[in-house]
């Protein structure tokens, strides 16, 4: 192993050795269920988990197809998400300016923080059922401290050049939290977005393992009483997929922004 | 009336006291530059007349009244700029008269003008990080010119540019004030700046910081007509203006002497 | 009145007031309703019960300390595997050629959706359990001590090859000390996945710890228990954490204490 900057490898090593990685760990996959040396209920055959996807893609399982359940699983982490940003951004922006309302929403905000996401079920399911607004509101708990965290350092660490021209030029409060504060947060606010987005995910994930009747989460959890690993396996993949292309989207995002401000 | 008074005005900082009996007054519609060695509280001076900063003793006064809080009335021009990176060049200028209150046909018609004034005729659209430094000055000094303040307050403002494009806004800036005089205070780091551009020049010293001497520059410039030498090179080549500047250098090594023992 | 002092003073009273408008709107009036969030008494008695008789098959301190066991356990093994491979991965070029692409197969998976295959692993069991903590840290580690090492300026490396070092001295004498901030970064969002994986897996079925308590107390609808299991997370979550910190300043004597 040589220090990094010399011998630097060329894009055709680093594709092949992709390519190969790729290769090795399916390799082992379809050997390890193909020669019989791991059961198929442990771990199926990358083809039977692929067949699964298809066949779930037309036919319903616990209620509902494939395509059906990962939009019911999106409906409801859309809410959620849009929740959390729609509060905590607003509420992060006026805390970072208003220091009354910093010191009391802190007090109660840093005590609730460290409940992870999660331990929001048992409540969800108390209040809700199985009906739509649990898995919103473990979202809602999953989103909304990144939403909030990163608008307040945005505002609070906004340059003091931009506060005093505000100043100077005659800004009042408002003003000065729309056209200042807001802006000059975006970036902050943009990553704080991303990483509710993903936090938000995987409380959504949690949540339908427990307490739903639709969505991705609840058809693997039936796929697991059912002892249908590939169900399982399928389920696995669209969560990953659909989470993947939302991470993408809110990547282009951030760097749009990024280059709009003249940042790159 | 618009007059600034530094009457006995200290500063400290925790214990460090950056400014000792400062005594100052600037007269209607005139041009001071306040010129000192680093770090000798004329910056100081100049956030106190902004109302972004407050003295420990004494009273700062803008007119008759006391400052007490920033505002329109005295805008202010920034060494770093401070434009609003996400609004364009048209929004940064609008802001301050949004502010006003100033109704929006009359806005658009005092932006034009003082855009035409300070040679940004088509850069509307613009923003910020697309322009050069001296650009984005302009922008600054016309965001602060387009309020029609009866206080101007310029802090080094030129001295995050270059050579060349300091010399150019420093003519522009002569031009501007003889055609729309107003009171106002500049503050630098350069002896030559300062006498080209003001009426009378203060000289501060180093901290505790207090006004040491004025020399009164206007009565020499209007008797040798320096205004019509269009060019500042041929202006800084006469011998009333070396005799100022040197004057005025003596008097700050002796401070920057000083300040090595 | 210092800002400090103001906030500590002003946070007091936001918080005193929550706890009396709690106290009020579950005991002194049916604002809320037993069922649906319990009365500060409520949740004194729910405590008590758990702390001596037990809850679920065991007392507070028997859950509380298996939910830690499996935390450990597996953010440990999650971390040893995880932090090493990014660093290797950080290091050489190639290595992080073979891998990342099969890394980031598995990365978008969230660690919960690993629970239900877990199940049909290993059961309901603690081994359920460990694997799906471990799928949990182990991502976060990964990636940080991969950025870690990465992002060591490259005037540190040129330094350590001008100096003649190779291979796994210049890795333990200069990677690893240069990726720390990161490689911590790493461990600690490895440790709050492993608190909510946890927490997470034990909810959907489990025969001991905290998240059992949850569990059961959902399904009898105590929701005093609910609290006070959720309370007993929050807590622990947060000594782990400040323990993490300690260990992270020892670790680092060359860096500010963490406020």
């Amino acid at each position: 192993m040589s220090a990094r900057s010399s011998r630097r490898p060329s894009n055709l090593e680093i594709w092949a050795l992709g390519i190969g990685g790729l290769i090795v760990f399916f390799g082992l996959w379809a050997g390890l269920s193909g020669f019989g040396l791991v059961p198929p209920r442990f771990l199926p055959s990358p083809a039977a988990v692929a067949a699964r996807m298809f066949f779930l893609i037309d036919h319903p399982f616990a209620g509902a197809t494939l395509p059906q359940h990962v939009l019911s699983s999106l409906g409801r982490y859309g809410l959620g998400f849009l929740l959390a940003a729609a509060i905590g951004v607003p509420l992060g922006l006026f805390m970072g300016w208003y220091g009354l309302l910093d010191d009391i929403v802190s007090t109660v905000f840093n005590a609730l923080r460290f409940i992870a996401p999660i331990a929001w079920v048992p409540f969800a399911a108390l209040w809700f059922g199985t009906g739509v607004g649990g898995p919103i509101m473990v979202i809602f708990a999953g989103a909304f401290p990144p939403c909030l965290i990163n608008a307040y350092r945005g505002a609070k660490f906004v340059e003091p050049k931009f506060l005093e021209a505000a100043h100077t030029l005659g800004a009042g409060n408002l003003r000065i939290i729309v056209e200042v504060l807001l802006p000059a947060s975006i970036p902050s606010i943009v990553s704080g977005l991303r990483v509710g987005a993903g936090l938000g995910w995987q409380s959504l994930v949690g949540a339908e393992l427990i307490v739903a009747s639709s969505g991705v989460g609840y058809m693997m959890v039936q796929g697991q009483s059912a002892v249908s690993t590939p169900t399982v396996l399928s389920g696995m993949i669209a969560i990953g997929i659909v989470g993947y292309c939302v991470d993408l989207g809110l990547r282009e995002m951030e760097a749009f922004t990024r280059r709009r401000r003249g940042l790159v | 009336m618009s007059t600034i008074t530094f009457e006995n005005v200290g500063r400290k900082f925790d214990s460090v006291v950056a400014l000792e009996k400062v005594n100052l007054h600037v007269r209607d519609k005139e041009f001071v530059a306040i010129v000192g060695p680093s770090g000798c509280g004329k910056t100081t001076c100049l956030r106190m007349a902004a109302g972004l900063d407050f003295p420990s003793s004494g009273t700062v006064r803008v007119g008759t009244r006391e400052v007490v809080a920033p505002g329109p009335d005295r805008a202010v021009v920034f060494q770093q700029f401070a434009l609003f990176p996400w609004k364009s060049v048209y929004d940064n200028i609008d802001f301050g008269l949004r502010n006003k209150g100033v109704p929006s046909a009359e806005r658009a018609h005092r932006i034009a003008a003082v855009l035409k004034v300070m040679n940004l005729e088509g850069y509307e659209r613009s923003f910020p990080h697309q322009l050069s430094g001296g650009m984005q000055q302009r922008v600054a000094i016309a965001r602060a010119y387009v309020l029609d303040p009866v206080v101007l307050l310029m802090d080094e403002p030129f001295g995050a540019l270059d050579a060349q494009t300091r010399v150019l806004m420093q003519e522009e800036l002569v031009r501007l004030a003889r055609v729309n005089p107003r009171t106002v205070l500049f503050i630098t780091h350069g002896v030559e700046e300062a006498v080209y551009l003001a009426d009378r020049v203060a000289i501060m010293t180093r901290r505790p910081g207090c006004i040491k001497e004025i020399i009164d520059v206007k009565s020499l410039r209007e008797a040798e007509h320096w205004n019509s030498l269009p060019r500042i090179e041929d202006v800084m080549d006469l011998e009333s203006f070396v005799h100022l500047r040197t004057m005025i250098w003596k008097s700050l090594r002796e401070e920057k002497v000083e300040e090595r023992n | 009145m210092s800002r400090g002092r103001r906030r500590i003073l002003v946070g007091c009273c936001a918080a005193l007031a929550l706890v009396g408008f709690w106290t009020f709107s579950t005991s002194f009036s049916s604002f809320i309703s037993h069922g649906r969030f319990p009365s500060p008494p409520h949740v004194w008695e729910a405590a008590r019960q758990i702390g001596g008789d037990g809850y679920a098959d065991a007392n507070l301190w028997q859950h509380a300390l298996h939910s830690l066991r499996l935390v450990i356990l597996g953010f440990l093994v999650a971390v040893a595997i995880g932090a090493p491979l990014g660093i290797l991965m950080g290091a050489s070029r190639r290595f992080d050629a073979f891998i990342t692409p099969v890394f980031s197969l598995i990365r978008p998976i969230p660690p919960l959706a690993w629970i239900p295959l877990a199940i049909l692993w290993l059961g309901l069991g603690d081994g359920a359990k460990i694997m799906v903590i471990f799928f949990a840290a182990f991502v976060p580690s990964v990636i940080n001590s991969h950025a870690g090492v990465r992002a060591i300026e490259p005037h540190f490396l040129e330094a350590s090859q001008v100096l003649g070092a190779r291979g796994f001295t210049h890795i333990r004498a200069v990677l690893v000390p240069g990726a720390m901030p990161m490689i911590f970064t790493g461990l600690r969002l490895s440790l709050q996945a492993s608190w909510t994986t946890l927490v997470a897996a034990e909810l959907v079925g489990a025969l001991a710890g905290l998240g059992r308590v949850l569990n059961v107390a959902q399904q009898d609808i105590y929701p005093a228990m609910i609290l006070v299991a959720m309370a007993a997370v929050a807590l622990l979550g947060w000594a782990t954490t400040r323990l993490l910190d300690v260990i992270e300043s020892r670790a680092m004597p060359w860096l500010p204490a963490r406020a």
